[in-house]
């Protein structure tokens, strides 16, 4: 089954039904969204009159753009965090030496295995004791600190790839380190960062757990619970749920496609690497 | 050489407080809210505690509960069989998908992986509410499906009948999972280098026999990564479940996460929670984990050989 024309028609003629298959529930999710409440017991699969009122309803009914800005205020601030947390390590356990480095990599790198469903008890007491419950900036504590070390991971593995040269040379024209970090090496590090951008983004906007356990108070929710709970109160009416969740996954969508080239190149670092 | 001694002791001084002071703020947080809470738990598994006053010290009373809780029991093993089973089905599938996008036309390869992809960028919460409609026993599309073809004798509660729950949980975790170990799987097949092909169809390899003495033991290392990542995420298993059954029909698909979950921050209200029992569950979910990253280090270590 090498690339002959034999091969290639029979992974074609088990990959478009598999396809098909594959990408039903999100075309499902879409139809569904734009049908009338009234069909959706009774009406053909695919709807005879297409309707937005369902976006409409979704949109105004639970405060939609209040939880969608929330969710893309805690996002931003934690992508922007860890990016300082771990360009600034991840370039320390690349190219400066310091006794214990290597031990202290591999403590960081422990939280990689650490779910947070194991760690969400303490986690709360945690921020209980300090006030923090509750509150955005207690969430944005836990995300920031639970992601760095990854994110860490990613950018070292960059910085490697980066002559020694080339620092050395703007250590003898006398730069201090922070200044040769953020004049010399940063601007060349556009791919890896892109990369940590990406997979934070991702991996926060999709976060359900902790913002589910943390924040109780409801104006300060992100998305992700608020369509955990959305599920509850429009149990029947389904288009409007569909139509939350399909606007709930259109910065999902447009961010990967954009940068679907450093996700995929940063998958695989971070992969074979791991 | 007199030179570089001459700068070296000043310029490795400044590396190594520029070292400790770049490493320090990713340090403080993972002390803080990583390592202690490590820590904390299980230190509170230890213990009997329901929130308010001083946790009281039980020694592992909790442990030995965990082995005559009936839940926990059934929560331990669909955890097992549920990680088990995706990460057997999605290694699999993933290496098919991988072979089959590697010789298509690369063109249509692109379309495929961006359509296999896409389950696995949005979140869990989505993906369960999603699957959540499509199994709904009145009016979801599977069961109408089934009906308009003339199956209906087929049709199911599927999320409410003991029988079909798990397998309805990993068709969502599979079609979730499956375009991230396709995409893996498929820079690996990349990097195999083909010369190795060339020569052993000269040497009258035929094509299952070039898969299996080629390309199986080629992606060793990327199967290692793949089980491991599917262990771990096995083992932490919480959204979809949590969104989809909340462990039910009578904890049938109930697991360490969803358990462990109810009791600290239990639905039933007006109930005590039980922090230090919950935490046995922590405990045991991390030690998990641990073994998985262990194992999959053992492997890599073997392969390397």
């Amino acid at each position: 089954m090498r690339k002959s024309l034999l091969g290639k028609s029979f992974a074609t003629f088990v990959l478009l039904p598999f396809c098909l298959l594959m990408a039903f529930p999100f075309v499902w999710m879409l139809l569904t969204s734009l049908r009338e409440q009234n069909t959706i017991f009774n009406g053909p699969i695919i709807p005879r009159k297409f309707t937005g009122t369902a976006y409409r309803d979704a949109w105004t009914s639970i405060e939609f753009p209040l939880h969608f800005w929330n969710s893309v205020w805690i996002t931003s601030v934690t992508v922007i965090g860890v990016l300082i947390f771990a360009t600034l390590s991840g370039y320390a356990f690349a190219k400066l030496d310091f006794p214990f480095r290597n031990t202290l990599f591999v403590l960081l790198l422990t939280t990689l295995m650490m779910p947070s469903t194991a760690l969400i008890i303490p986690l709360y007491l945690e921020l209980k004791s300090f006030g923090l419950l509750d509150s955005q900036a207690g969430l944005l504590v836990l995300y920031i600190s639970g992601s760095a070390p990854f994110a860490m991971f990613l950018m070292r593995a960059f910085f490697q790839t980066l002559p020694d040269e080339l620092i050395e040379a703007a250590r003898v024209d006398g730069g201090s380190e922070l200044t040769i970090f953020r004049r010399v090496i940063l601007p060349l590090t556009r791919p890896g960062i892109a990369t940590v951008v990406i997979f934070q983004f991702l991996s926060t906007w999709n976060e359900f757990l902790i913002a589910n356990t943390v924040l109780r108070n409801t104006d300060s929710l992100p998305l992700q619970p608020v369509l955990f709970t959305l599920m509850g109160q429009y149990s029947t009416n389904w288009p409007a749920l569909t139509a939350g969740l399909t606007l709930s996954v259109v910065p999902v969508v447009i961010v990967y496609v954009r940068m679907q080239r450093q996700f995929v190149a940063g998958m695989m670092l971070g992969a074979v690497k791991n | 050489m007199a030179t570089a001694q001459f700068f070296g002791t000043p310029l490795r001084k400044s590396q190594r407080v520029a070292g400790y002071l770049f490493v320090l703020p990713t340090f403080v947080l993972f002390l803080g809210f990583v390592l202690w809470p490590i820590l904390y738990t299980a230190y509170l598994s230890l213990t009997s505690w329901g929130g308010f006053g001083a946790p009281r010290f039980v020694n592992l009373d909790n442990y030995s509960r965990m082995l005559h809780d009936p839940v926990a029991r059934r929560a331990l093993i669909v955890t097992l069989v549920l990680t088990g089973v995706t990460t057997a089905i999605l290694t699999f599938l993933g290496l098919v998908t991988a072979v089959l996008v590697n010789v298509i036309w690369p063109k249509v390869g692109v379309v495929v992986r961006t359509i296999l992809f896409i389950p696995g960028i949005v979140s869990f919460v989505v993906s369960a509410v999603l699957w959540k409609l499509i199994y709904d026993p009145n009016i979801g599309t599977l069961n109408r499906l089934l009906g308009a073809i003339g199956l209906d004798s087929l049709q199911h509660q599927w999320l409410a009948d003991h029988k079909t729950v798990l397998p309805a949980i990993i068709v969502v975790t599979v079609w979730g999972g499956l375009g991230f170990n396709m995409l893996i799987y498929f820079a690996g097949l990349q990097s195999i280098d083909p010369n190795l092909y060339e020569a052993a169809a000269m040497d009258g390899a035929n094509t299952v026999q070039q898969f299996r003495h080629i390309t199986v033991p080629s992606l060793r290392i990327v199967t290692g990564l793949i089980v491991s990542l599917g262990l771990l995420n096995g083992f932490k298993a919480f959204d979809v479940i949590f969104v989809m059954t909340g462990g039910g029909p009578n904890h049938a698909s109930e697991v360490l996460g969803t358990y462990l979950y109810s009791l600290a921050f239990g639905s039933t209200s007006g109930s005590i929670p039980q922090l230090g029992y919950a935490s046995a569950f922590s405990v045991v979910t991390m030690v998990l984990c641990t073994l998985a990253v262990i194992a999959q280090l053992w492997l890599t270590r073997r392969a390397d050989r």
